[in-house]
């Protein structure tokens, strides 16, 4: 996973963990706090509720006592003293008078408890009052208003009730009279926005949809109320309830409306719809969806920058390190900028700059140093033959001297000095040329295992001994390595060159090993021999040119071995440690330089 | 003519009396106002009308116009109207008629006899009719013993086509106009009984029981029709209340699912559990009979007992022994009927203390099918077989063939098949009589009449009779 995918995930993350969080959060102050605006508005509501039934049976009361007070009902209450209760003058009475009251209901009955005339339902008359059926003391004359189920002509209401009573001589006539529970009532109601009242009257034996009334009239939908109606009509206990609404949900309170007995005459439900509530959690969480958006694409944004600061110049860097293990050592970051990015490319920069310097002062070292072996090797090498040219110079100086067939003999001597002398130096010179003038290989198809057993062949001399103890000779050669592309003449100078060393490095005999093997798609030719070894110093210069270690060597003899390698395209090293014996080891690519794909 | 002999009476007994006897004497003129809540759409006697009420206007409109041969009695038997006298053979074959010299019909002319038979065959399918000078020759398809009733009816009065539009009668009014909701009527000056005291008679159709109310209440009208349960409150402000007998009956008439022998024991039941006489004397106001026979005992003469079943008092705990569904039932009312509907309401409150469940079912269209329906049935104030077999008629043949499988008398049948028959309808509680109401109207006090009531006995308008005293001019 790369720098910028981390941080655009790590971002991401964080940003919508956060959003979450704070989404979560708020969403869930919101909740509580309305749901203590929720349980404030209900209880408000409820008190109102409570007020406008106080303030109902208050007017239903004064009603009522207006009626009683009437010259009708005066009149009423004589004549059914003189007729001994027969209603048939007065049955008709009740509906003028509830009428003109504003009633609901009207009944008129004799303290005997007979109905004398209804006006909700005329058709009674003659009936016991069902407030009346048993003592008539039981009724109170004057009392506080009451919820109390009404019979009507195939129908029952609830009504908000009060009860008065006429006297006439010796005989009383009670006034039980009412208004209707209905949408009238929840009308009246001052209503906060979202919130809604709903009368249940329970006057049926079941829940029935058409009990559930609001200020609209007969409720539409009431189905989500009745469980909650069934609970508080079994429990008389107030209930409370989320209601699931088309418009969403909705928090209901139900609270008993008991009668005169107790008995559950309605059922009052309070509905604050979570509307708002929803309303407002969806926003935030829309905020927070859109928050969380911003919050990633920012986070893209930013790991996308954040990555392009510190990963360019990473990448810049890589490829940079890339571009001096090719070699090129002065490459350099144009990489701008501070902080440790800009120290790190600064730093490369520093380190490449300082490369180039250690690299051209170090071959400008070993360029110097060349010259100075190259220089103290020529001199070597020139000196030896020199120096019996001197001698030979100066016995013919002093020959001079001699008789002429002295003279012509000394001559002839030194004339043979010298010339074998210039030989020796033409030689010394044309070694030096030949280095100086490596040709360029020929590659073809050659057998590696061949070219080793030909060097191996050139020195079974020296190596059965003579006046030097022998060396053993082990070829261990592949035969399936097959061919590589070569130039098998310079290949083959290399090993004798190496052969030539191991020889050199077994004074007293030793074993002398060549190997070939296949490596990979790699040719491995290896050397080893059990001579003296090499230390670490020797190890380090051992390809130097002119470089030995050896009385008479030239110190050319390696530094050809490494060119010859290094223009096949291929790798040598060495592996020794003093007394240990050497081994080298060439490895070849099989095809020549620029013909790999 | 009376009335003339009595104007000069009048004239002859001096000024000095005159404001004594200002009350009292009938004066001439004005134009009686009539509103009613039915509407009447043709004049035409032989026409049907749509409705019930509109039959019943039908009756009482129709007589003031034209006029049958003879006419019911209201003290019993017939009486003659444009026949003087009548006749007819042993068996009822052939009857002859003797007509009223110097009837005018309302164009001038005189009534002849063969206008007389002419208006007979137009409807009197089958009958033979013919003239013998001033007699009119009745010869039915088949002898009826009970023809004279039958041409008693309002459908056999004389009507003189002297176009298919132009109808003329020689009844003390004619028709001036008929308007969908109004029919005025003038003074037949000509009438053979004298002119009638009003100039006109006004009577505007499909007004509402409210409406008519406070038109006779604010002086807007003479007379208008009343329900029983208002009586009291036109008392009250002074009017007049004018009644007929007993001439319609409420009955609760079971439906063929609920006419079976298993549903014998709810229809007994429930016809136990309807307190008539509450009906009858609070609901109505006194002014209605508790039924329990179907004819009233002023018309069959003899008594209910001698026909009604024994309906035991329905309690809570007998009807509890039926199953849920019986005890559950639907009862349909007539919705323009108010006093069906109050009668409706009351029979469910009666039931339901007794245990039933009863739903008054007062449909304004298309309802689910009833249980029981509470029927009112106008009865023909005639005879006991002629009401009888009207009560047939108009209650149904289905319901008829329900109660019993006993046909109905024929024409002037004996009264004990009368009974007979009205027994057998009663007797399985199929068709349960509820009450008899008679036809009431609030009469304005200023309405006089001069001979008999405003509304006869038999619900006639007796308006040739009327006079509108004028309100006392102040000296």
């Amino acid at each position: 996973m790369t720098l910028r995918t981390r941080l655009f995930v790590l971002v991401g993350t964080i940003v919508a963990l956060t959003v979450v969080l704070v989404t979560v959060t708020v969403s869930a102050a919101a909740r509580r706090s309305f749901a203590a605006l929720d349980a404030q508005r209900t209880a408000v509501l409820v008190a109102q509720v409570r007020r406008e039934f106080a303030v109902e049976g208050e007017q239903v009361a004064q009603r009522l006592e207006r009626i009683a007070a009437s010259d009708a009902v005066q009149r009423i209450a004589n004549d059914l003293r003189r007729s001994a209760g027969d209603p048939a003058a007065s049955v008709g009475d009740a509906a003028p008078l509830a009428q003109a009251q504003g009633l609901d209901f009207l009944d008129i009955v004799t303290d005997q408890g007979t109905i004398v005339s209804s006006a909700h339902a005329p058709a009674r008359f003659g009936y016991r009052h069902p407030l009346l059926t048993g003592e008539t003391a039981a009724l109170d004359p004057a009392g506080a208003p009451f919820l109390q189920r009404v019979e009507l002509p195939g129908d029952a209401a609830l009504g908000m009730m009060a009860t008065r009573a006429v006297a006439a001589g010796d005989r009383r006539v009670y006034l039980i009279g009412g208004r209707k529970l209905d949408e009238h009532f929840v009308r009246a109601l001052v209503l906060p926005e979202g919130m809604r009242a709903v009368i249940y009257r329970n006057v049926e034996p079941a829940v029935s949809r058409r009990q559930f009334v609001d200020a609209s009239g007969v409720v539409v939908d009431s189905g989500p109320l009745e469980p909650l109606v069934a609970r508080v009509r079994e429990s008389r206990q107030e209930a409370r309830d989320v209601v699931r609404e088309p418009g969403g949900d909705e928090s209901m309170a139900a609270l008993p409306l008991p009668g005169r007995d107790g008995a559950v005459l309605g059922v009052l439900l309070v509905g604050s719809s979570s509307r708002e509530l929803s309303a407002l959690v969806s926003r935030i969480r829309w905020s927070g969806v859109a928050l969380g958006a911003l919050g990633i694409v920012f986070g893209f944004i930013l790991s996308y920058a954040v990555a392009s600061r510190v990963t360019r110049p990473v990448e810049e860097l890589a490829d940079a390190a890339r571009a001096v293990a090719r070699g090129t050592w002065d490459t350099r970051i144009e990489t701008a900028g501070s902080g440790e990015v800009g120290d790190l490319a600064a730093a490369f920069n520093l380190m490449t700059r300082q490369l180039v310097d250690q690299r051209d002062r170090l071959v400008q070292a070993e360029r110097v140093a060349a010259w100075r072996e190259l220089a103290r090797r020529l001199a070597h090498e020139l000196k030896n033959p020199l120096f019996p040219l001197r001698l030979t110079v100066d016995n013919l100086r002093r020959a001079r001297c001699l008789a002429a067939a002295e003279f012509d003999e000394v001559f002839e001597e030194s004339i043979g000095t010298l010339t074998s002398g210039l030989e020796s130096l033409t030689a010394v010179v044309g070694r030096f040329s030949d280095f100086a003038r490596m040709p360029v290989p020929v590659f073809a198809d050659v057998d590696p295992n061949e070219i080793a057993q030909r060097a191996v062949k050139l020195f079974q001399a020296q190596f059965a001994g003579g006046r030097r103890p022998a060396i053993t000779v082990t070829l261990d050669l592949d035969p399936s390595i097959g061919t590589i592309q070569a130039d098998g003449e310079q290949l083959g100078r290399a090993l004798t060159n190496l052969l030539l060393n191991a020889i050199d490095a077994m004074p007293d005999g030793g074993s002398l090993t060549v190997r070939t093997r296949r490596v990979d798609e790699n040719v491995v030719i290896a050397v080893a021999d059990t001579g003296t070894g090499l230390t670490e110093e020797e190890r380090s210069r051992l390809f130097t040119p002119y470089y030995t270690t050896k009385q008479h060597g030239t110190g050319l003899g390696l530094a050809i071995v490494q060119s010859v390698v290094a223009d096949h395209n291929g790798t040598i090293r060495v592996d020794s440690t003093p007394g240990g014996g050497t081994t080298f080891r060439i490895e070849l690519p099989p095809a020549r330089p620029g013909d790999r794909a | 003519m009376k009335r003339f002999r009595f104007a000069s009476l009048a004239l002859a007994s001096g000024f000095a009396a005159a404001a004594a006897v200002h009350a009292a004497r009938p004066q001439y003129g004005g134009t009686l106002r009539v509103e009613t809540q039915a509407t009447l759409r043709a004049i035409d006697p032989a026409g049907d009308a749509a409705d019930r009420e509109g039959a019943t206007l039908a009756r009482r409109v129709r007589p003031l116009v034209f006029e049958t041969l003879v006419q019911v009695d209201p003290r019993g038997g017939l009486r003659p109207l444009l026949a003087t006298a009548w006749e007819s053979d042993a068996r009822g074959a052939r009857w002859r008629f003797r007509l009223r010299s110097g009837v005018a019909l309302h164009d001038g002319t005189p009534l002849e006899a063969w206008q007389v038979a002419a208006s007979l065959r137009m409807t009197a399918d089958g009958w033979t009719t013919s003239i013998d000078g001033e007699v009119i020759v009745v010869q039915p398809s088949a002898p009826r013993a009970d023809l004279a009733w039958e041409l008693s009816d309002a459908r056999h009065a004389i009507v003189v086509r002297r176009s298919a539009s132009e109808l003329t009668g020689s009844g003390p009014f004619r028709v001036e106009r008929l308007e969908p909701a109004r029919l005025v009527l003038r003074a037949h000056d000509r009438y053979w009984g004298g002119r009638p005291f009003v100039d006109a008679v006004a009577i505007d159709m499909n007004r509402m029981p409210s409406a008519q109310l406070a038109s006779i209440e604010s002086g807007r009208a003479e007379i208008v029709d009343l329900q029983p349960a208002d009586t009291r409150r036109v008392v009250q402000r002074g009017l007049q209340v004018a009644a007929s007998r007993p001439l319609d009956l409420f009955v609760l008439a079971f439906e063929p699912h609920r006419a079976a022998a298993a549903h014998d024991a709810v229809r007994r039941a429930l016809a136990g559990a309807v307190d008539r006489a509450a009906i009858a004397s609070v609901l109505l106001q006194g002014r209605a009979d508790a039924a329990e026979a179907l004819l009233p005992s002023w018309l069959s003469g003899y008594s209910p007992s001698l026909v009604a079943p024994e309906f035991p008092r329905a309690t809570r705990a007998s009807t509890a022994a039926f199953p849920q569904e019986q005890r559950t039932l639907t009862l349909r009312v007539d919705p323009s009927d108010g006093v069906a509907k109050a009668i409706g309401d009351r029979i469910a409150v009666d039931a339901r203390e007794a245990g039933f469940t009863v739903a008054v079912q007062v449909p304004a269209g298309l309802a689910p099918r009833p249980d029981v329906r509470l029927v009112r049935i106008a009865l023909d104030p005639s005879s006991p077989d002629r009401t009888l077999a009207r009560f047939a008629r108009e209650a149904g043949a289905r319901s008829v063939a329900l109660a019993t499988a006993e046909t109905a008398p024929g024409a002037a049948a004996a009264i004990d098949g009368v009974a007979r028959f009205e027994r057998a309808l009663l007797k399985d509680a199929v068709i349960v009589p509820v009450v008899h109401v008679p036809h009431l109207y609030a009469v304005s006090e200023s309405v006089e009449t001069w001979d008999g009531a405003v509304v006869t006995p038999t619900g006639g308008w007796n308006f040739a009779n009327v006079w509108i005293r004028s309100k006392p001019q102040r000296e």
